[in-house]
């Protein structure tokens, strides 16, 4: 089995870190091919969400290629639409948000909106908030995939599309009017970030075999706090990268896929 | 009402002062007009089929809200957008959580035939294409500054469609509060009058008209939906008018023997036109599943457009699978038959009550 590649890790953390007896909510790409490989290991019981309105369907007929199409509502237990599963989110019901975008900042707040110019006029107009913006907002602890680059790990973002602690004042959340508590991980390949209580500051939790914290913070715009219990990142094992190559995505429609 | 700074909140990377200055105006019927319509309707039990000329003729006007139904690529109306773009419709508004082919094909008639073909604004969540890419006529027309956008998230716009389904003027919701959506889109941050709390509330949303695609409904148009429901029940009980394409027609005595399985009633139909593959190239859970390699095909000509200014592989899309078509047949008629085996089988015959 040749190594894991960034993507490939990337999905594996997203997997590690889903606990069993949980729901997810999940978007297309990796985060149902994580949550896939979580119920396929250590998290059986693990409810997966989709947003057009499928709540724990079975993914027996492979890799959905879109979170409405039929493969994503085959044997729900309850299949609805986006009011319902949406409202799970609102009442409590969803643990997880599992997100990704274009930029985000050291208070995990994310931009999938648009990217330079104005927002009548974007230089780069992206798809738009989708269902993450819900997601962040209602979900109990949101999950976000980023590729770690310093045009992406920003400053200050261009538009803010996805609530995380906003700036990081206190109770921002809660006058925001959103339920959930908020960033709970941001997954890169080469490092897994969480949040400082107090600050609400992004903070590598681990890192990659053979990095260092200097090289994490070389690839963020803003200053990256370091946890004082720093660990390595677990590397899938090879049974792992089976799971993920020939079971979850054998077509590579995801995994395939370089970092962008 | 408190006004729009109401939650304290000074964080925001977009400065817009709009939300404060203008006042709010409905871009489909207000809730009272659009009651009205409903009050005026027959509410006879009668066949509703038309054919897709006719349905798109009658209602489909310039300067209209559309309401569009599926999401993504899943039941998404594609005949209907097919025929509105055949006869032409002009400053026309969308309304959607997310779509792909559907805003596309519009985007794209805009492109290439401005004067027959126009989307003044949009209100949506989300508008690309999922594993196959973005949106390219959708980043061209947004960089050009040629449509005004009005963002939510997924459900803020379900949300809104359910508001006008329900009869009321908005609803409260739990998200878009914090984040510059709040600043940018038409929805307001109030106290609620019972905690106090800061609440966000979105304004419905009345289409003119809600185009629809369903697995099976009857000729009075009680329709049955598998698969996700996506937003179709809400929005078509908030159009003022709603046009449904159906892949197959089941009698009323199917209806009536599981009552239970009826999405959309019968008084929220207008016109229903019976349309086997009505969502092709997008997918029909127990029916069929994408063509990939078609949307494929119209999304590389978006994409050469876009990026080198070609006009021709869009265009001859256009000639090709629109205005050489006399109907969503003809169209059809241009797939291999291969295609339509292949897709259905990989559907895997998901199992639907449809007699």
């Amino acid at each position: 089995m040749s190594a894991c590649t960034p993507v490939e890790m990337i999905t594996y953390t997203g997997s590690r870190i889903l606990e069993d007896n949980k729901t997810v909510f999940v978007g297309t790409g990796l985060p149902m091919i994580a949550a896939m490989h979580a119920q396929l290991t250590h998290a059986p019981g693990l409810g997966m969400i989709f947003e057009a309105g499928a709540l724990s369907p079975v993914l027996d007929m492979g890799l959905p290629m879109s979170v409405g199409d039929t493969r994503a509502c085959r044997k729900a237990c309850y299949l609805k639409g986006l009011c319902a599963v949406f409202e799970l989110t609102q009442r409590g019901h969803v643990d997880y948000a599992f997100i990704g975008g274009a930029q985000i900042d050291c208070y995990g707040n994310v931009n999938s909106t648009f990217e330079g110019g104005s927002y009548s006029k974007p230089r780069t107009r992206f798809p738009g908030s989708g269902g993450a913006g819900v997601m962040a907002a209602n979900c109990e602890k949101t999950i976000i995939i980023m590729a770690l680059e310093k045009r992406r790990f920003v400053e200050k973002l261009n538009f803010l599309t996805s609530i995380g602690f906003g700036d990081g004042s206190p109770g921002y959340r809660e006058k925001a009017g959103v339920m959930g508590s908020g960033p709970y991980r941001v997954i890169t390949h080469e490092g897994l970030f969480g949040f400082d209580p107090q600050s609400k500051k992004m903070m590598l939790l681990e890192i990659a075999p053979g990095k260092t914290p200097e090289q994490i913070q070389e690839k963020a715009s803003f200053a990256l706090r370091i946890s004082p219990e720093l660990k390595p990142m677990l590397e899938p094992t090879a049974e792992d990268l089976r799971l993920l190559r020939h079971v979850c995505d054998p077509q590579g429609y995801f995994l395939a896929r370089k970092m962008n | 009402m408190n006004s729009k700074s109401s939650n304290g909140l000074q964080f925001n990377c977009v400065k817009t002062d709009k939300k404060t200055k203008q006042a709010f105006e409905w871009w489909g019927p207000a809730p009272s007009a659009a009651r009205k319509i409903a009050v005026r309707k027959s509410k006879a039990l009668i066949d509703k089929r038309v054919s897709l000329k006719a349905a798109v003729s009658r209602y489909i006007k310039d300067a209209i809200t559309i309401g569009i139904g599926g999401f993504v690529n899943t039941r998404v109306p594609v005949a209907l957008v097919h025929e509105i773009i055949r006869q032409g419709a002009k400053d026309l508004t969308l309304a959607f959580q997310s779509n792909s082919i559907c805003a596309e094909l519009l985007a794209g008639a805009m492109l290439l035939y401005p004067r027959h073909v126009s989307v003044r604004r949009v209100e949506l969540a989300w508008w690309g294409y999922e594993v196959i890419g973005i949106a390219p006529l959708l980043r061209h027309l947004a960089g050009k500054g040629m449509i005004q956008l009005d963002d939510y998230t997924n459900y803020g716009m379900s949300a809104r469609f359910k508001a006008a389904a329900m009869g009321l003027d908005f609803i409260p919701v739990r998200d878009h509060g914090g984040s510059d959506m709040e600043h940018v889109n038409r929805g307001l941050m109030v106290s609620s009058p019972f905690t106090g709390k800061n609440t966000y509330l979105v304004p419905a949303c009345y289409p003119d008209v809600g185009l629809l695609h369903v697995t099976a409904a009857d000729v009075y148009g009680n329709c049955r939906i598998f698969g996700a429901l996506c937003t179709c029940p809400e929005i078509a009980l908030a159009s003022a008018y709603s046009i449904v394409s159906t892949e197959q027609m089941i009698s009323n005595e199917s209806i009536r023997t599981y009552p239970n399985l009826t999405e959309i009633p019968y008084l929220a139909v207008d016109a229903l036109v019976e349309q086997p593959f009505g969502a092709y190239p997008g997918v029909c859970y127990g029916n069929y599943w994408f063509d990939m390699a078609h949307i494929q095909m119209f999304r590389d000509a978006s994409e050469e457009f876009r990026k080198s200014g070609n006009q021709d592989p869009l265009k001859k899309y256009y000639e090709d699978y629109i205005f050489g078509c006399e109907t969503f047949d003809a169209f059809l008629n241009k797939i291999p038959r291969e295609v339509f085996e292949k897709i259905k089988q990989l559907d895997g015959g998901q199992p639907i009550i449809v007699e």
